[in-house]
């Protein structure tokens, strides 16, 4: 493909802006996609995310700022860029009486080399209604169609906008498992979700947006650290000073209620606990340690935000 | 086109038009309304007139025509009203509020290709109508048409890109699938009625009549009715209908969305 891989990603977008009238959905974002990951664009409703794949996908025109795929323009290069580039809309319905069948060998002819239309409505799960009309089909089959749709032109990026959206958690679990194979494939995926679990689990990087503003970029355990990290709430056995607390390894906090210390860092804090207040006679009990999670960093970095740091934290 | 694909897959891109009008195709006929437009109205119609020929026979006063013969292109005006103005605009309105032509025009084929097909299934639908119309009048009403070709098919492709195109500018206007409705109603109505269904303008007289010979519909029935009888048609009614057909495409190309 003519692609130094980590020099260069697949995508880059430098300082995207992209305005409705008065208002700024998309302000100043910078990131890079590399080749071969699923790359995930997570933020609140309204937070400018969907506005940033309509621009890669060249449907909306940047106020300014720019954007390569592939060292192509999605506007100027629109042609080009489509026949390698999948995408999934949200909240895009088709006709109410065409088959399944139909759309997919359809979409298929618009591609210069698609992917076999059986094999993929197999792969997907879907080719038992190959003959099932649009509307008959259930909301978690109409969303396999889209991704089929997505796909069957054999592309080399995929862009998919709130897929799991609307589906039951077994679907949804389908959904994702059908996400990594497509990555195994070697298609990079970019991936946009107001899910947390969902990005835990299947992105390597997550862009976080917020009013239009990349608040962080990292991977979905580096985020999660963000909101506090690792916590580790525990009842010693005779009372211990912060000194000698914040002296143990990876310990960023320490907070008192009650008889309880509750301790937040990184790394194995129950361990490192369990350790070092041995060592000064010191023993726990109703010890609890629980994971940094995505859920909190989302919550605490999109509240904090309000003002936005300018340029974001990037890895 | 790059060299990477091979041969035979090259060949299947180029056919994603025909792909694209089999795919149209079928869904007008999966469509109950748009077949029964396109073949049942003119059938029920052309019954019609043929039966009030039957029972008041003769000439129509003051014309050489009979009712059949003088509703032969009222008809036919008829059929391209309810499939451009009435169906044609809500299709699309629908194809786009439901995403469908943003779907599309992030595929490498341009959706204008999608309208197309579209248009061209209409103008097929459009045609078949016509058939049943100069056909069904003549063989089982023998109506003595006397069709011109050159003169009728230059009314014939007249007639249809007007209304059409009137239909178009409904659809590039129309905000929503409710308000499109409403639109295509009146209009609908209004073309109807200027097309002299309910009362033809040589009965009609004075300014009206003027109106009607100058409006779309109107102009549309004048030019086929003079060109069904092998006659040249009135230059007046020709103009009129490219120069609406000029400002609607006009006025559908500059508004159109794709979403």
């Amino acid at each position: 493909m003519g692609l130094d891989p980590g020099s260069e990603g697949i995508v880059t977008v430098q300082h995207l802006v992209k305005k409705y009238g008065d208002f700024v959905a998309v302000n100043d974002v910078s990131f890079s996609i590399k080749q071969g990951e699923i790359f995930g664009i997570i933020g609140p409703n309204g937070a400018g995310k969907t506005t940033t794949v309509e621009c890669i996908s060249g449907l909306r025109t940047p106020d300014s700022g720019s954007i390569s795929i592939h060292r192509l323009s999605p506007l100027k290069d629109r042609n080009k860029i489509r026949e390698f580039l999948g995408v999934q809309l949200q909240e895009s319905a088709m006709p109410p009486r065409l088959k399944v069948g139909e759309a997919v060998r359809l979409f298929a002819s618009f591609y210069p080399s698609p992917v076999g239309a059986d094999g993929l409505l197999e792969t997907l799960g879907i080719s038992n209604v190959k003959d099932s009309i649009y509307k008959k089909l259930s909301g978690g089959q109409k969303q396999r169609l889209s991704i089929a749709l997505a796909l069957i032109g054999n592309p080399k990026i995929a862009i998919l906008d709130e897929l799991t959206t609307g589906l039951d958690p077994e679907a949804r679990r389908e959904t994702w498992a059908l996400i990594e194979s497509i990555r195994d494939r070697g298609v990079t995926v970019i991936l946009v979700t107001h899910f947390m679990d969902e990005a835990e689990r299947l992105c390597d990087r997550l862009a976080l947006i917020n009013h239009g503003r990349l608040v962080v970029l990292d991977t979905p355990e580096a985020i999660a650290t963000l909101a506090g990290g690792n916590r580790v709430r525990f009842v010693p056995s005779q009372p211990v000073d912060d000194k000698t607390l914040y002296a143990m390894p990876g310990v960023v906090g320490v907070e008192r209620k009650e008889r309880y210390i509750t301790i937040t860092g990184t790394g194995d804090l129950a361990a490192s606990v369990i350790n070092s207040l041995a060592k000064v006679g010191v023993h726990v009990s109703d010890i609890e340690a629980r994971g940094g999670n995505l859920d909190d960093a989302f919550v605490k970095l999109t509240r904090d935000d309000t003002a936005g740091p300018s340029g974001g934290v990037q890895r | 086109m790059t060299s990477v694909a091979s041969e035979p897959k090259e060949k299947e891109f180029r056919g994603h038009f025909s792909e694209l009008l089999k795919v149209e195709g079928k869904l007008a006929l999966r469509e109950p309304t748009g077949i029964g437009v396109a073949i049942g109205a003119p059938i029920i119609f052309v019954v019609i007139f043929g039966l009030i020929g039957i029972a008041s026979p003769g000439n129509v006063p003051n014309t050489n025509y009979t009712v059949l013969d003088l509703y032969v292109p009222v008809i036919m005006v008829i059929v391209f009203i309810f499939l451009g103005v009435a169906a044609l605009p809500v299709t699309l309105v629908r194809y786009r509020e439901m995403g469908w032509l943003r779907r599309v025009s992030v595929t490498p084929v341009p959706p204008l290709r999608l309208l197309a097909a579209q248009l061209v299934v209409y103008l097929a639908l459009a045609l078949a109508a016509v058939l049943i119309v100069i056909f069904g009048s003549e063989l089982i009403f023998g109506a003595a048409l006397d069709v011109g070709i050159l003169y009728f098919v230059l009314s014939l492709v007249l007639s249809i890109a007007v209304i059409f195109s009137l239909g178009l500018v409904v659809a590039a206007l129309a905000p929503s699938q409710s308000v499109t409705t409403a639109l295509t109603g009146g209009l609908t109505f209004l073309m109807l009625f200027l097309s002299g269904l309910w009362i033809p303008p040589a009965t009609v007289g004075g300014p009206l009549a003027t109106i009607m010979y100058y409006s779309p519909a109107g102009a549309a029935v004048q030019a086929l009715l003079n060109s069904a009888f092998n006659t040249a048609p009135p230059l007046t009614a020709i103009l009129t209908m490219v120069a609406y057909t000029v400002v609607f495409a006009l006025v559908a190309i500059r508004y159109f969305r794709w979403e």
